[in-house]
């Protein structure tokens, strides 16, 4: 099963403006008709909840996500999944070539073959003694104002809120061939498809089940002045962070969570860690310590005295 | 020390429309009023699922968009505006944290009992 990871999130929400607004404040390319690009083509769609483009509401929870869209290598794969699915569950053909079903839990998935582009940009440079990697004479940090917001890279990652994290584990690694990289004991894995050496792609927690849902979403960014340059720019513009910025442990990504609109929160991370298949899965309690190596706290006003804290 | 501190003139607050405050912590709100159907309810910002939650997604962000529901945006949960119970997500059957109001004849509207860091 030859899938590469999350190439479109589908939302249906209550307020689609706000919804718009925030993707683009967030740093995203709006394309048109709710679709929210990242510099590869992976993308956000937002439309309606009542919009009957989208699938109907499989849970009966706070959710908007309706639908993870997962890229694949070639046709060979979508078939592959195709017979698998189709061996227990409808696997519906839609016109666009992409298939959707559902999994165990009762997220709706798709299936396509992969149309994410080259994005050709080095990674953050940075120097160091001995390592110089930026450019004389480039700088990092704009003369003056904030840094203009970065574009988000690639969607990364998606996690869910299951009731049966063993379940929902057991059909991703069965039937559509991830592989556990780590695991929170008492919460649930990091799992990664095949077709990717990301630390992960998808991430499962178990709660109860009025919780059953999306719990965030994430895009890559070029490394960890983006994080912090794109978190800090719309703190500013009045969005609500979450937790953050920071760095995980688990996947090393740096960090940075906001509350939003989607009724989940969105993150910016970046340089994630990378495993193959050689990779002995870590497994540790599911404690705060484990989760972050170290965390900031944005603020706007660090010091007495001076102006008041500029908001726009 | 709990107190009671002023927030606003109650005209600042339009019928449907939320308002945090923050104060001494600019960027995270301690406390938000709501005024629906001509009554002013305040509430701690503070989901109950996970205490210390944050619930705007946005600065004052704290409706659903015809203002007929409190949202918290981390989870998508939805309280009933004069009740603060939770109606559908995470906290079902839980409640947002009331703080009482008093509102002088002035109109200057005033949190009670809640603690000092929330300072004018």
């Amino acid at each position: 099963m030859n899938i590469i990871g999350p190439d479109e999130l589908h939302f249906g929400v209550a307020d689609v403006a706000g919804c718009e607004q925030f993707l683009t404040d967030y740093g995203l390319l709006p394309k048109g008709q709710g679709r929210f690009e990242a510099l590869d083509g992976t993308a956000v769609v937002v439309k309606h909840a009542d919009d009957a483009g989208l699938p109907r509401k499989t849970l009966e929870t706070a959710n908007m996500l309706r639908k993870t869209v997962y890229g694949v290598a070639n046709g060979e794969a979508l078939r592959a999944i195709h017979d698998e699915l189709a061996r227990d569950r409808e696997v519906k053909r839609l016109p666009d070539g992409s298939l959707e079903s559902v999994d165990d839990l009762g997220f709706v998935l798709g299936f396509k073959v992969t149309q994410r582009r080259p994005i050709g940009l080095p990674a953050e440079r940075i120097n160091a003694p001995g390592d110089l990697n930026r450019p004389v004479n480039a700088t990092a940090a704009a003369a003056s104002g904030p840094n203009p917001q970065p574009t988000p890279r690639t969607l990364s990652h998606v996690v869910y809120f299951v009731p049966d994290a063993a379940r929902a584990e057991a059909f991703y690694v069965q039937r559509l061939g991830f592989r556990l990289v780590d695991r929170f004991i008492g919460m649930g894995p990091f799992l990664r498809p095949a077709g990717t050496i990301e630390h992960h792609t998808l991430f499962l927690i178990e709660t109860p089940p009025q919780m059953q849902g999306c719990e965030h979403f994430t895009f890559h960014m070029g490394g960890p002045a983006e994080v912090f340059t794109a978190g800090w720019n719309l703190a500013s513009k009045g969005y609500q962070s979450y937790w953050g910025p920071g760095r995980h442990r688990f996947g090393s990504n740096w960090f940075w969570y906001f509350n939003s609109p989607f009724g989940c929160h969105i993150e910016y991370d970046a340089d994630m860690d990378l495993h193959d298949d050689r990779w002995v899965p870590r497994e540790v309690p599911a404690e705060t310590d484990m989760s972050q190596i170290f965390l900031f706290d944005w603020r706007t006003k660090w010091a007495p005295g001076g102006p008041p804290p500029k908001m726009e | 020390m709990a107190q009671r501190l002023r927030l606003c003139h109650a005209d600042e607050l339009r019928e449907g429309s939320a308002r945090g405050f923050a104060r001494g912590r600019p960027g995270r709100d301690r406390l938000f009023v709501v005024r629906h159907a001509g009554q002013l309810h305040a509430y701690l910002d503070d989901c109950p699922h996970q205490p210390g939650s944050a619930m705007a997604w946005r600065r004052d962000a704290y409706l659903n968009p015809d203002a007929t529901r409190i949202v918290c945006s981390g989870h998508g949960a939805e309280f009933e505006i004069a009740s603060g119970r939770c109606t559908l997500g995470p906290c079902l059957g839980q409640s947002l944290a009331r703080v009482q109001l008093d509102v002088d004849a002035d109109g200057a509207v005033y949190a009670l009992g809640v603690e000092d860091c929330v300072g004018p």
